[in-house]
């Protein structure tokens, strides 16, 4: 049996920013002028995974952990400052178009469309820049366009689409030369519930045909729980976690959710015997319970009060992450 | 090469959207070159000889430089350092296209939506000024084809070098003010190098800057020996061999400093 080699694989993978600090006030700002303090920050530090062709990971992380710095890292854009990445089997700065003709980087808050001229002329650029053929460029451009919906407006000029439209021509700009690897750096961000639903569909459609590696970041769990089986964790530039996205609901969720509804009111103080109260309304009440003791508290409530409905979920996973982070600052703080 | 035809499609598209700003700059460059013939013109309002040179020469010699200029000096590049430090040319990095190839067809996209406005402008100002312009062989069309284009080249590199400044520091307009400042009085633009003090003359062809306009200029006006052509054209390769290396070496160490800055 042969193994195949992961698609991206990266070892001890640290990057270290040199920024300068001004201190405050008028003399500061005079004093910058001859001299200027800077401070290392590592923004990436001893990172290590491995992804396997065809694996879709959810990179979580809050502002400033290291998300986007890694995958500027794995596209190229940035020097490490030490260890060693290949993704597809090339070393990413070395820019060898062998490699760029392989991946894309989506950023939800960059462009490449040409602001002042219609989606169109950059797809024609790309095609041109990717050396797309001209019956592969014309299928996949009509394919993508389909599957996002935007035959309308690809003529239109950029600074005339909306965002969702933007994104989705970005999306499509990204996407002409059917790339194995994706990186795609919060591609939701200020969209519309809608829209993220769409672009969400479009992402884990294109993963299932074309069976492309992708890696995702995005402050909407929703993404993540919708598109990942597998997340990676990133806090202050160290991985926390790396397994299935349930692995880590196991955990550190510590809670459930028990929500149950009664048939009269009956007192906080009662249902504070059984869990955290977080939220009380006549004959509806939710308790937040210790995750062992869940089935038995529910059991407990069924046997002493008459209750018409009950259920019993997890929490959701941004709860999860906050703790997650929340336990990362307080053990530092220690 | 597709590529490039592409790019330099969507270049002069692009280049086109914005009209006024278009024709307010063509204004500009055309009132620079209005004002610098009004000015000479002036000058040799009942005299003969100015410096060495008679009223024709020297507004043949202004009306040569200030088509140069506008060949030359015209460039996209002005903001480059400000595109680095921002993050603006990620995208383009990840991309297989060659980044100063990309740099290079956006300038040529830019010198030639320039020369369509320079002979109508050049026209306006035959008209007003009727400048007595002595017409070279062949030979010396070549040659000043070649220093020319070798100038705009130099002047590709050092926009390119400019752009360097973006990895190391937000403070990217400071410098390119100062040289734009220094290429109005050391290029040749408002008045012929050979006006000034010997040593200040071999002071400044130490530096590249007549090497924007000035000496092809007097290429253009047969003004050189043979010896003395050669030594320019020699020169000028120097530096443009010399900024290439530098310019190579400060792009490779500033893109290990890139910081891809903005989400």
């Amino acid at each position: 049996m042969t193994t195949q080699q992961p698609d991206i694989i990266v070892r001890n993978l640290t990057k270290i920013f040199q920024v300068y600090q001004k201190k405050s006030g008028l003399w500061g700002s005079i004093e910058s002028l001859w001299h200027r303090e800077h401070y290392p920050v590592t923004a990436v530090d001893h990172i290590n995974f491995d992804i396997q062709r065809g694996e879709v990971i959810g990179f979580i992380g809050q502002n400033g952990a290291g998300k986007t710095t890694t995958l500027k890292m794995l596209s190229g854009l940035l020097y490490p400052t030490s260890g060693k990445v290949s993704v597809l089997g090339h070393n990413p700065w070395d820019r060898q178009p062998e490699f760029q003709k392989q991946f894309a980087l989506v950023m939800g808050q960059k462009n490449q469309l040409w602001w002042d001229l219609p989606p169109m002329e950059t797809f024609l650029l790309n095609k041109a820049i990717y050396e797309i053929p001209e019956a592969h460029f014309h299928k996949t451009l009509d394919q993508l366009v389909e599957m996002l919906d935007v035959g309308s407006v690809i003529r239109v000029q950029t600074r005339k689409l909306s965002l969702g439209q933007r994104m989705k021509c970005e999306l499509i700009a990204s996407l002409l030369h059917t790339p194995q690897v994706l990186f795609l750096d919060e591609p939701t961000i200020g969209l519309d519930v809608v829209m993220q639903k769409t672009v969400r569909d479009f992402i884990k459609q294109y993963n299932q045909e074309f069976g492309a590696t992708i890696i995702l970041t995005s402050h909407y769990m929703e993404d993540v729980q919708e598109l990942c089986k597998r997340a990676i964790v990133i806090h202050q530039g160290k991985k926390m976690f790396d397994g299935a996205l349930n692995q880590l609901i196991d955990q550190y969720a510590r809670n459930k959710i028990l929500s149950l509804t009664f048939d009269k009111t009956i007192p906080q103080k009662d249902l504070k015997k059984f869990g955290t109260l977080k939220s009380h309304d006549a004959t509806a009440a939710t308790l937040l319970v210790p995750r062992r003791q869940a089935t038995k508290a529910a059991s407990q409530l069924l046997q002493q009060y008459t209750i018409s409905d009950v259920n019993i979920e997890e929490p959701p996973i941004e709860a999860i992450i906050r703790e997650v982070f929340a336990d990362q600052s307080n053990q530092a703080q220690k | 090469m597709s590529k490039y035809i592409q790019l330099f499609s969507l270049y002069w598209q692009n280049g086109l959207v914005y009209r006024t700003n278009l024709i307010l700059w063509r204004f500009r460059q055309f009132l620079s070159a209005l004002m610098a013939l009004t000015v000479w013109s002036v000058v040799f309002t009942g005299q003969e000889q100015v410096f060495g040179y008679d009223t024709g020469g020297m507004i043949a010699y202004v009306f040569i430089a200030s088509f140069l200029q506008s060949l030359v000096l015209a460039t996209a590049l002005h903001g480059l350092a400000q595109r680095v430090y921002s993050g603006e040319v990620s995208m383009l990095l990840t991309k297989p296209i060659n980044f100063f190839g990309t740099l290079a067809i956006e300038d040529l996209a830019d010198k030639s939506r320039n020369i369509l406005f320079i002979f109508v402008e050049m026209g306006l100002l035959y008209l007003l000024f009727m400048p007595t312009i002595p017409l070279p062989g062949l030979q010396t069309w070549l040659i000043f084809g070649l220093l020319a284009s070798m100038g705009a080249v130099l002047h590709f590199i050092i926009s390119l070098l400019f752009g360097t400044l973006g990895f190391f520091s937000p403070e990217t307009w400071g410098p390119k003010f100062l040289f734009f400042v220094i290429v109005d009085f050391t290029a040749g633009k408002l008045f012929p190098l050979d006006i000034l003090p010997e040593v200040v003359q071999k002071i400044l062809f130490l530096t590249p800057f007549p090497y924007f306009s000035f000496v092809q200029t007097q290429v253009f006006l047969e003004k050189y020996t043979q010896p003395e052509l050669l030594n320019h054209i020699l020169v000028l390769a120097g530096w443009l061999i010399g900024l290439s290396v530098l310019n190579s070496w400060l792009w490779k160490k500033g893109m290990r400093e890139y910081t891809a800055a903005g989400h």
